[in-house]
């Protein structure tokens, strides 16, 4: 009987290490401590330029569905999740304001205001929405209203649109000239200035060839900034993302086979001067938006996705979209309950994603961070 | 006569030697062990399943614990061993498009085996090599996430946690053990495992991956 205690005791030692110990989350410290997150673009990064004036009293701001956990989501920007991820504070915005034509909208303009270190404040998030890379008059800027072109009339609320090149500026000449080694910097735009030249050959005043021109070198402009703006003055971790393709968006679509092809070619052209421009770098990742944005519309449902097509706002544009601006398909059930249908769809307006869509690019963003070593 | 009683001698001498050895190997004997064990799993996982950035897979490294085992044998030549031990902390790499990553978590293990043995050779000899077969059940537990892991999966939500799992294998080895005096033999043996597991993050996606260990151990016996 000895030695089959002998055995008993060894199983119920076995079994008995099997014991205890739960799942739990680990080290959630990115591998690099970071400090702060700088960012530069458009509306796709804008967390707030314009949520004043007419735009605030609608409670809008951002270019997807607005409200916090309008979907059931924590954030609504992709730099917002991506700042999270990073265990630093929500970003804000590090200048407000609209120059709306009060006489066209009845709302006063609300004069530009920096929030950032020239004020004393620690907003570093200045994407501001219609800004392209380096004009300054991008969609939505009030100098492009005319009063007897009603396409025209959405531009009475009078964005900012400070280009990216003026953003950078801007930035340097309020932190002394220096990027430090905690900041991620992060660099997303070009879309605008696809929609001002495409418009400019829907309009005739542009041709084709132009049009595909322009963002061969707004490409080029972006990606000197990179180089002698960003790299060249300290950035260490600096992610540049390069432009989705525009011509899957509902806007594109709706315009037409021949415009869609156009676009598509102006996208690619935007994309490949970017990345043959950029100075290789141990500091830089570059993001393949591109490449992702067409795996999500052919491959939906590896990312959740049932729609790829259909804005979820009724809103022309998202920056004034609420839950109570939504298509019946996505609106919430219960007034005060959450659009949770809407994080299956793709699109909040004809360009911009929903919250779910920015996720999924902070996702793509996060694991390159991460492939990097950097979270 | 005198060749003969010399003769006489050394074969009493072999046949002590030999009832000595008896002691180690023979039917009703109980022996224990106690070594080192390391397990390399050879990974195969599907990509993490929807919904989830593509071709996500992952990797399980290799890992090692202090083992023992007790032993009864049945016959001569049959026995069987139960194999248990301290926990195995395995780090859980990301492979596939998450290449390069490096470690997104960790998971410890457990995996208590009994295996029906035969062993080579007569029961006083001083080597046996031996062959064994048997069931091998694995508890999963005790995972860890990681920044990374949180980042590819739920950016700026909660963390994201790797909910274990419990699964039966099949464990197939090969091993000598050789003796040093009455009670004492040292042993060494090659393990190889079948068996699947499935991993479920806590943001819903999960990836099924063959895990199929191969285990050495060496390891220092005793026999009742």
């Amino acid at each position: 009987m000895k030695k089959f205690h002998v055995l008993t005791t060894a199983l119920a030692a076995a079994v008995f290490l099997a014991g205890c110990g739960g799942n739990e989350a680990g080290d959630q410290k990115p591998r690099v401590a970071f400090t702060s997150m700088v960012s530069f673009g458009d509306s796709l990064s804008d967390v707030g330029t314009y949520a004043v004036g007419v735009v605030a009293a609608q409670g809008g701001g951002h270019y997807s569905i607005n409200g916090v956990g309008a979907t059931g989501l924590l954030w609504t920007n992709w730099t917002e999740f991506l700042s999270a991820t990073l265990g630093l504070a929500a970003p804000c915005a590090a200048e407000t304001g609209l120059n709306t034509i009060q006489a066209v909208l009845g709302a006063p303009p609300v004069p530009a205001t920096f929030h950032d270190a020239s004020t004393g404040g620690t907003c570093t998030n200045y994407a501001q929405g219609g800004a392209r890379v380096t004009n300054p008059v991008g969609p939505g800027n009030a100098t492009l209203f005319n009063a007897s072109v009603p396409s025209t009339y959405s531009d009475a609320i009078g964005q900012l649109t400070v280009p990216v090149q003026t953003q950078i500026a801007n930035y340097l000449s309020h932190n002394g000239g220096k990027f430090s080694d905690g900041q991620l910097v992060t660099v997303f735009a070009g879309g605008n200035d696809i929609f001002m030249n495409a418009g400019g050959v829907l309009a005739g005043v542009e041709t084709p060839t132009q049009a595909v021109g322009a963002m061969t070198q707004a490409g080029t402009e972006l990606a000197a900034y990179v180089n002698t703006q960003i790299l060249a003055n300290g950035a260490t971790h600096v992610v540049v993302v390069n432009l989705p393709d525009v011509s899957l968006t509902p806007y594109a679509v709706g315009a037409g086979a021949t415009a869609q092809g156009l676009i598509k070619n102006m996208v690619v052209a935007f994309n490949t001067a970017l990345q043959a421009g950029i100075t290789a770098s141990a500091n830089l990742v570059y993001v393949d938006a591109y490449a992702a944005s067409e795996d999500q519309a052919a491959n939906m449902a590896q990312y959740g996705l049932t729609d790829v097509s259909t804005p979820t706002c009724t809103s022309s544009s998202s920056l004034v979209c609420t839950v109570n601006t939504l298509i019946p398909a996505v609106a919430p059930a219960a007034s005060g309950a959450a659009a949770t249908a809407a994080n299956t769809y793709e699109y909040a307006d004809s360009v911009h994603p929903t919250p779910y869509g920015y996720r999924l690019l902070a996702e793509l963003v996060s694991e390159q961070l991460a492939i990097k070593g950097w979270l | 006569m005198k060749k003969h009683s010399i003769a006489s001698a050394l074969v009493a001498t072999a046949a002590l030697c030999g009832a000595g050895a008896a002691q180690a190997q023979v039917a009703g004997q109980v022996m224990v062990k106690l070594g080192w064990n390391k397990i390399m799993p050879k990974v195969r996982s599907t990509e993490l399943s929807a919904p989830a950035l593509p071709g996500s897979t992952i990797d399980i490294k290799s890992a090692s614990a202090l083992f023992f085992t007790a032993t009864y044998m049945i016959t001569d030549d049959i026995s069987v061993e139960a194999l248990g031990g301290l926990p195995y902390k395995h780090d859980i790499i990301g492979t596939g498009s998450v290449q390069g990553v490096g470690k997104i978590g960790s998971i410890h293990q457990i995996s208590p085996t009994v295996l029906l043995q035969y062993r080579f050779m007569p029961a006083d000899a001083p080597f046996r090599p031996y062959i064994g077969a048997g069931p091998t059940f694995a508890k999963f537990y005790g995972s860890r996430g990681s920044a990374a892991l949180t980042a590819f999966t739920n950016p700026g939500g909660p963390p994201t946690t790797i909910g274990g799992d419990t699964e039966w294998g099949a464990t197939t080895e090969v091993g000598m053990s050789y003796k040093i005096d009455k009670h004492w033999f040292v042993d060494a043996a090659l393990l190889k495992t079948f068996i699947n597991t499935k991993a479920q993050l806590s943001t819903g996606q999960t990836t099924k991956a063959r895990l199929n260990p191969v285990a050495i151990n060496a390891s220092i016996g005793y026999a009742f």
